[in-house]
């Protein structure tokens, strides 16, 4: 999931978070679809931002390039401690869940799904916040 | 590791860091809260009604209050509601920093998250290591490079030619600064501190955060910003001025008795944090 400002959201985005008024007053629950009305009472409710489901829009090759540029980028910002241990570890735990992230994303791409259709994103996705897949 | 410069380089741009002029005032509200804060009469909604007053202010502080990096489970809506939840000392610290937000961002491009991703980075490693006033140490960690913040917008030409040697090679940012000036921006933030009468727990991180080892007010303190300054780095997040993982301190490594495996639990708090902070960059 991610937050985004108030402006960039979307009708047909999904909310990953129920929202709620500053007082704590219920404006929308977790999983609704944002519609334009939505969007115009936010604005009125000044609402600043809200946390939508993110789609998978990458391609397999797409995450796996993302993965290379991301190590290729650690790898220069090391450059300066490549000798010191503590640093290393932090640079294998970086990976370590880069890997994870990776391999989860790569799961979920080959997952059988209608995502290619316009129509997915407006449907209610599964429950995304639980375990990455059940399909191994 | 720094080879020969050329002589064009050395302009003669050393100068004594105490012939810097027109030092950012500092904003009268912070100045304001510092007086009444040290009267030991002063009441939480004293405080909270002054702070009140400014709502553009307010609104900002409430905002931070209530953003990723505190986690509350329950919105803070009101000023003096956070003022008993977080402490003066916290609330006094957002108060500067909503004062200060214009300034960072100004003065370079990416320092504002740079700053928020540190002190994110502060509340997460202080969080691991079970300390009682995380929020504190993550308000030093939001302030420690208010001294480039200094360099920018006082000295802009020196603040060019450190960009260029940063620019040229493998050289930490503080690096530049001691080949362009004779000091660095910890040395100016500490000044800065000075002249604005910031309390000596947010002082030390700025004036040691790349020497943590030398603190003596809240050594762990010091060591804590410095490690999540390093982390905030490693995860390229922000702008600090250059692109490079830093050395860590041994010292601080050890005087905090962390363990390599902490890094997992430490990012893993991080990770979430930086990606819902990104919005409260846009706090104007």
């Amino acid at each position: 999931m991610k937050r985004i400002p108030i402006d960039k959201a979307q009708p047909g985005q999904i909310l990953a978070e129920k929202l709620t008024r500053h007082d704590g007053v219920l404006l929308a629950s977790q999983g609704a679809e944002i519609t334009e009305g939505l969007l115009r009472m936010l604005a009125r409710m000044n609402v600043d931002t809200v946390v939508i489901e993110e789609e998978e829009s990458r391609t397999a090759e797409e995450v796996v390039e993302d993965f290379n540029r991301f190590t290729a980028d650690l790898d220069s910002r090391f450059v300066r401690v490549e000798g010191q241990p503590i640093l290393m570890a932090l640079k294998k735990t970086m990976l370590f869940l880069a890997e994870k992230e990776r391999d989860e994303t790569l799961a979920l791409i080959s997952l059988p799904s209608d995502a290619e259709t316009e129509s997915a994103a407006a449907e209610a996705p599964p429950d995304s916040s639980s375990a990455p897949a059940d399909k191994t | 590791m720094t080879s020969q410069q050329p002589i064009q380089d050395r302009v003669q741009v050393k100068r004594d860091i105490r012939k810097i002029k027109n030092l950012p005032t500092v904003p009268g509200i912070v100045a304001k809260i510092s007086r009444m804060v040290e009267n030991p009469e002063t009441s939480a909604s004293e405080v909270g009604r002054l702070i009140s007053q400014d709502q553009v202010l307010s609104a900002k502080v409430l905002r931070m209050a209530n953003s990723a990096f505190f986690g509350m489970s329950r919105k803070i809506s009101s000023i003096s509601q956070a003022l008993v939840i977080l402490g003066f000392e916290v609330v006094k610290g957002l108060v500067l920093t909503s004062s200060v937000f214009d300034m960072i961002q100004k003065s370079m491009a990416g320092l504002w998250e740079h700053s928020i991703g540190c002190a994110a980075a502060s509340g997460a490693v202080a969080t691991i290591l079970g300390r009682a006033d995380a929020e504190e140490i993550l308000v030093a960690g939001l302030l420690h490079d208010l001294g480039k913040v200094v360099l920018a917008l006082n000295l802009p030409d020196e603040m060019r030619l450190v960009v260029d040697k940063v620019q040229s090679g493998k050289v930490l940012f503080y690096e530049a600064e001691h080949q362009v000036l004779d000091f660095d921006h910890s040395e100016l933030g500490q000044w800065l501190a000075e002249h604005w009468n910031l309390p000596d727990s947010l002082a030390e991180p700025m004036r040691l955060h790349h020497r943590p080892e030398k603190a003596v007010i809240k050594p762990e303190c010091a060591a804590i910003v410095h490690i999540a300054d390093v982390i905030v780095r490693a995860k390229g997040f922000g702008n600090a001025g250059d692109p490079l993982v830093p050395p860590i301190s041994m010292a601080a490594w050890e005087m905090l008795g962390l363990r390599k495996t902490d890094f997992l639990p430490i990012l893993e708090i991080l990770e979430p944090k930086l990606s819902s902070l990104v919005d409260i960059t846009s706090i104007n």
